[in-house]
């Protein structure tokens, strides 16, 4: 088996933990972390594309900015949280109809 | 290459604990971890300064974040309870999956590499950041400006009452 298969493997195994994370539970933390380890499965994936392709500098910078876009949407998505919390007490995602403006 | 396993291996495995574990810190703590070795490995493929912002906005600042929202919601949510019986399915479900997956991925992931490009030399990262992918530099402003506008709007100044 090649290097590459060998890590795309994992990165499989760590794509289907974080996408399980989201289906399984309904409360937006853990959805949150779920969509962090998918996050950092689709960065090494692009990492392990770059060393493939020789082209390193290239996959670093995309993966500068996903992490800038990562931490925007974890900030926003708990900022979220706190203010559903402080409305209705809950912190399930189906659940989030106190939002409504 | 083993350390390089090794550092797989226990990517997923601290995942695997991030998603199961029953109290939320431990599940920040762990999705910490979980950075770390990402960060490890990002070393390990020769990619210094994605690892430096992995190991520093992922393991450091979203932790904090993960953290500070844990604690602020932590007492109410540990009454409330939570119905956990698809994720402690989650090793079964994982074991089943990687033992399909080792007969399907690795052979197609194989003959993905005969399909790449070579591509040709773009410089140092400093030239890819600066001059070629400018423009992600202001996508990059703008979506912290977004966030910044989130909060502010998601957290209103109180007004006093009349």
């Amino acid at each position: 088996m090649s290097v590459f298969a060998f890590d795309w493997y994992f990165i499989a195994l760590l794509l289907f933990i974080g996408f399980y994370a989201m289906l399984a539970s309904a409360n937006i933390i853990r959805q949150l972390i779920g969509l962090e380890i998918v996050t950092k499965a689709a960065m090494l994936a692009v990492i392990s594309a770059g060393a493939l392709t020789n082209n390193l500098p290239l996959a670093q910078a995309i993966v500068i900015t996903m992490i800038v876009i990562e931490v925007v949407v974890v900030a926003a998505g708990l900022a979220l949280l706190v203010k559903n919390h402080r409305l209705s007490g809950l912190a399930d995602i189906w659940k989030l109809n106190s939002l409504k403006g | 290459m083993i350390y390089h396993a090794l550092l797989f291996v226990l990517a997923v495995l601290t995942a695997a604990w991030a998603v199961m574990a029953r109290s939320l810190l431990t599940s920040a703590i762990m999705l910490a971890l979980v950075s770390v070795f990402a960060s490890l490995l990002l070393f390990n493929f020769n990619a210094p300064w994605a690892a430096v912002f992995e190991l520093s906005v992922c393991a450091g600042l979203i932790t904090v974040l993960f953290i500070g929202g844990v604690s602020l919601i932590r007492a109410s949510l540990e009454a409330a309870g939570e119905n956990r019986l698809f994720l402690r399915l989650l090793p079964l479900a994982l074991a089943i999956f990687a033992i399909a997956a080792w007969f399907y991925l690795p052979p197609f992931f194989t003959e993905m590499t005969g399909w790449r490009y070579i591509a040709e030399d773009t410089g140092p990262i400093g030239t890819v950041l600066w001059q070629l992918r400018r423009p992600d530099l202001l996508g990059q402003i703008a979506m912290l400006a977004a966030g910044v506008f989130v909060i502010k709007s998601v957290f209103p100044k109180r007004r006093a009452a009349k």
